[in-house]
């Protein structure tokens, strides 16, 4: 007798295991946001290839951070704000969450930001495009297949191959970018030090470890799949580093190259016209509208997730406002309010991703030093707690985090810090 | 009454008033019926951990905890099995309320003196207990009062919570009955609210009955993924614990090659019948329907058919109506328990039982069952193929699924729920 009928063959299931793509892969996805193609964007056009040495060492902490992440969530079987408040107690927890609460906030806003730039460039306005953009993100994710829609934007995400493809297309010269990549150098001049800084605090960003490690206790990943998990991160990481220096890469190889400045990423997308084509603009402005809303609708969705997981409320889309009241504001509030910002008349787009990315470097080496701890209680992790070489390098970059954050608020306070 | 937040970090002092640590934590005595009850101090001294009974202790609730002798003549207390660190296992952990029957968080612990003993008697679990641990309990009083509110304080008593089985890994795995006690659909409604590792442990120690029941109130695909960590021998129990026609379904979402082996695992006459239940598609009648009815022969009198109930009668879904069948399983027959408990014990049932009997074919559609069920008022229809025979029965229950859906439809992951 047969069971075929009711059972989806082996074929099917292997394609449906492809489909479902890692956390590391997909936090990766997400992390090359508005704030992000934005940033990586103005260091090309502004500094040309001269930053692209960092981004190997950038790809190298963003390995060590996302794999202490997925380490902690394969052993522990639990996401970090449930471990940070079951380890470290109530007032610290509530000191995290709020300033992850404030920095996503930031961060959706520039999400928004990244939808109304990449709908202007197609000439929609933003007072149209922003609020559209708040509606479908909010039913999308409480009336839709969750799933399902990840799967869509996964898809889509196979647009930032085409920041690849353009930067080849930019034909840069090789053998400029090859030496960029192993030259070190730096400028003690303000713009040069934000641009630093804002490029390691939108790569590692702190909401990234809280979702790749909720993300990994969801999939209910074993200690005996740890060693493909690992390579899940390795290889979302070097993706997510590698387009990066891309974006980088064209916009080198094009604007700076014709000494154009730009301001945004939309100012780059409409000055890679005359450079690359029509057809590349497009392409540029697609690609940062599906980041955006992407992004858009993941950040408030995983905020919201972990103010509760932290403070023991309920939480879920399916549970419905009454049942899950704090969830819901918590979730709506951050859409609402990130969409709203961007309607205000009065600010500067690019600021608000600035500052968005500020507070992320500050709450970045917060997160990494009660990682680090976490990591190494026996306790906790048992066997699985950080080697003395691996210990010395995560302390290495918290210690440079920390230095470069405290380099990045002086010259925000004090413009003229530097001297510049 | 005091709570365990404002003693932790006390000083604790000698008997000559010398600082010797600061408390770091209470351990209580778990006990089977009462709530636990404070039996030791653990205090902090430099990088070790002194443990001392709670005898020792000349007042608990003082701005520093003296000592009644000297730390030399101090006995430590030896550790047992049955210790719960209160904060190191409870505070700030998950802990089911098994009264409101949901997964909460612990922001605080309420203790009680009776005869100069302290025990856990309430977890507090609601904002008020979270402000006191921001040392913001009085300005949040203050801000609620001027608003004209007033801040009920959110707390479980002690005997309606149980701890999750990972956060006291000392203690056996032994199945509380607080929990085995629940309804299979709280049950699976606590499911969906914990992190895997979580459910899975608890799974782990319910009985294959229970394990059963609960399963059958989720929808397969959380079936699926909340068996996937268990060995093939307890999934083969499990499955034959199960309905059939639940048991089919569940293994049409583990794939074809674990459902085999599953099938080869399982006792011949169950994995017989769920075998041919996989050959129907899912939402057609052949795919809700059980194989677990009753079926009697014609020539049965009404009290050798009611002893026949009593021996078969626990394995079935319904016994509510027995089927009377013909050699070859064909069926000529139905009558309800009432009808047999009416009749004579010695009338046949032939001439007790209906001879017009809505039927419906394994193929028919499951809003066809659901129709059946709702024009006819029946609590079972039976299912019958092209030459009349018997396959099944459909319950009322698993036809209306489709249109009043389980309410624990499954658990999607949590970012995505």
């Amino acid at each position: 007798m047969t069971l075929s009928h009711r059972l989806k063959p082996l074929r099917v299931r292997l394609l449906l295991l492809l489909a479902v793509v890692g956390p590391g892969i997909i936090t990766a996805n997400v992390d090359n946001d508005a704030g992000g193609i934005t940033t990586y964007s103005v260091a090309g056009a502004h500094y040309g290839y001269s930053l692209l040495w960092m981004m190997p060492l950038v790809a190298l902490a963003l390995i060590i951070v996302q794999e202490m992440s997925a380490r902690l969530g394969v052993v522990t079987g639990k996401g970090l704000a449930d471990l940070i408040r079951e380890r470290l107690g109530v007032r610290l927890t509530a000191l995290i969450i709020g300033i992850l609460l404030f920095a996503n906030l930031a961060n959706t806003v520039s999400e928004f930001a990244g939808v109304a730039a990449s709908m202007e460039i197609f000439g929609v306005t933003k007072y149209l495009s922003v609020p559209i953009a708040a509606v479908v993100v909010w039913l999308l994710i409480v009336k839709a297949n969750y799933k399902w829609v990840e799967r869509v934007f996964l898809a889509a995400s196979a647009i930032f191959l085409a920041y690849i493809i353009s930067g080849v297309l930019a034909r840069p010269p090789w053998g400029e970018v090859a030496k960029a990549f192993v030259t070190p150098s730096f400028q003690f001049e303000p713009g040069y030090v934000a641009i630093f800084v804002t490029i390691i605090g939108t790569t590692i960003a702190p909401w990234m470890q809280f979702y790749q490690q909720s993300s990994i206790v969801d999939k209910g990943l074993k200690i005996t799949e740890y060693a493909y998990e690992r390579v899940d991160v390795v290889v979302g990481s070097l993706f997510a580093v590698i387009v990066a220096s891309f974006i980088m890469i064209a916009c080198a190889a094009t604007l700076h190259a014709n000494g154009v400045r730009i301001e945004s990423a939309k100012d780059a997308a409409l000055a890679l016209g005359p450079f690359a084509g029509r057809y590349a603009s497009s392409l540029f402005a697609f690609g940062l509208l599906n980041a955006s809303v992407f992004s858009a609708a993941i950040l408030p969705l995983s905020t919201a997730y972990v103010v509760c997981e932290a403070f023991g409320w309920e939480a879920g889309v399916n549970h419905g406002w009454r049942d899950a009241p704090i969830f819901f504001t918590v979730y709506t509030a951050l859409i609402i309010l990130g969409a709203g910002v961007i309607l205000l008349p009065i600010q500067s787009l690019v600021k608000t991703m600035m500052a968005s990315q500020t507070l992320n470097g500050m709450l970045l080496p917060i997160i990494l030093i009660v990682m680090l701890r976490l990591i190494n209680e026996k306790r906790l992790m048992g066997r699985w707690v950080n080697g003395r070489a691996f210990n010395i390098l995560a302390w290495i970059i918290v210690a440079v985090l920390i230095l470069l954050t405290m380099i990045l608020i002086l010259v925000t306070l004090f413009p003229g810090f530097l001297g510049g | 009454m005091p709570y365990l937040s404002e003693m932790v970090g006390r000083p604790v002092t000698d008997a000559n008033g010398e600082r010797i640590g600061r408390l770091e934590d209470l351990i209580a005595a778990r006990r089977d019926v009462a709530p636990p009850q404070i039996v030791a101090l653990a205090i902090k001294r430099g990088s070790d951990l002194l443990l001392i009974p709670y005898e020792e202790a000349a007042a608990l609730l003082a701005p520093a905890i003296p000592l009644l002798r000297p730390l030399q003549d101090i006995r430590p207390y030896e550790p047992n099995e049955n210790d719960l660190y209160l904060a190191r296992d409870i505070l700030d952990k998950q802990i089911i309320d098994t009264d409101g029957v949901r997964v909460v968080r612990v922001n605080d612990l309420e203790l009680a003196r009776v005869n100069g003993h302290f025990f856990v008697v309430n977890v507090d679990i609601g904002g008020l207990g979270l402000m006191r641990r921001l040392g913001l309990a009085r300005p949040t009083e203050k801000v609620a009062g001027r608003l004209g509110r007033k801040l009920a304080s959110n707390s479980i008593p002690w005997d309606a919570v149980e701890l999750l089985p990972g956060n006291h890994p000392m203690r056996l795995k032994v199945p509380s009955d607080k929990i085995s006690e629940l309804h299979p659909a709280d049950l699976a409604a606590l499911l969906s609210d914990l992190s895997r590792a979580d459910s899975s442990r608890l799974l782990d120690s319910l009985d294959m009955e229970t394990l059963a029941d609960t399963l059958e109130e989720v929808e397969p695909d959380f079936q699926a993924s909340l068996v996937e960590d268990m060995s093939d021998e307890r999934v083969a129990d499990l499955l034959e614990e199960m309905a059939p026609d639940e048991a089919a379904d569940l293994l049409a979402e583990l794939g074809e090659d674990r459902s085999e082996d599953l099938l080869n695992l399982m006792e011949k006459d169950e994995a017989a019948d769920v075998r041919r239940l996989l050959t129907y598609p899912e939402n057609s009648v052949g795919g809700i329907m059980t194989t677990e009815y009753v079926a009697v022969r014609p020539d049965l009198t009404a009290l050798q058919a009611m002893a026949f109930l009593r021996k078969v009668g626990a394995e079935a879904e319904t016994i509510n109506y027995v089927y009377v069948t013909g050699r070859n399983d064909e069926l000529i027959g139905v009558f309800s328990l009432q009808d047999l408990v009416l009749a004579h014990p010695r009338t046949p049932v032939e001439q007790i039982m209906h001879e017009r009997i809505v039927t419906l074919s394994p193929l028919d559609s499951q809003d066809d069952a659901a129709h059946a069920v709702a024009k006819y008022n029946l609590l079972a229809v039976p299912v019958v193929d092209e030459d009349g025979r018997i396959q099944g029965i459909v319950t009322a229950d698993d036809a209306l699924d489709k249109i009043i859906p389980t309410a624990w439809k499954k658990r999607l992951p949590r970012m995505y729920r």
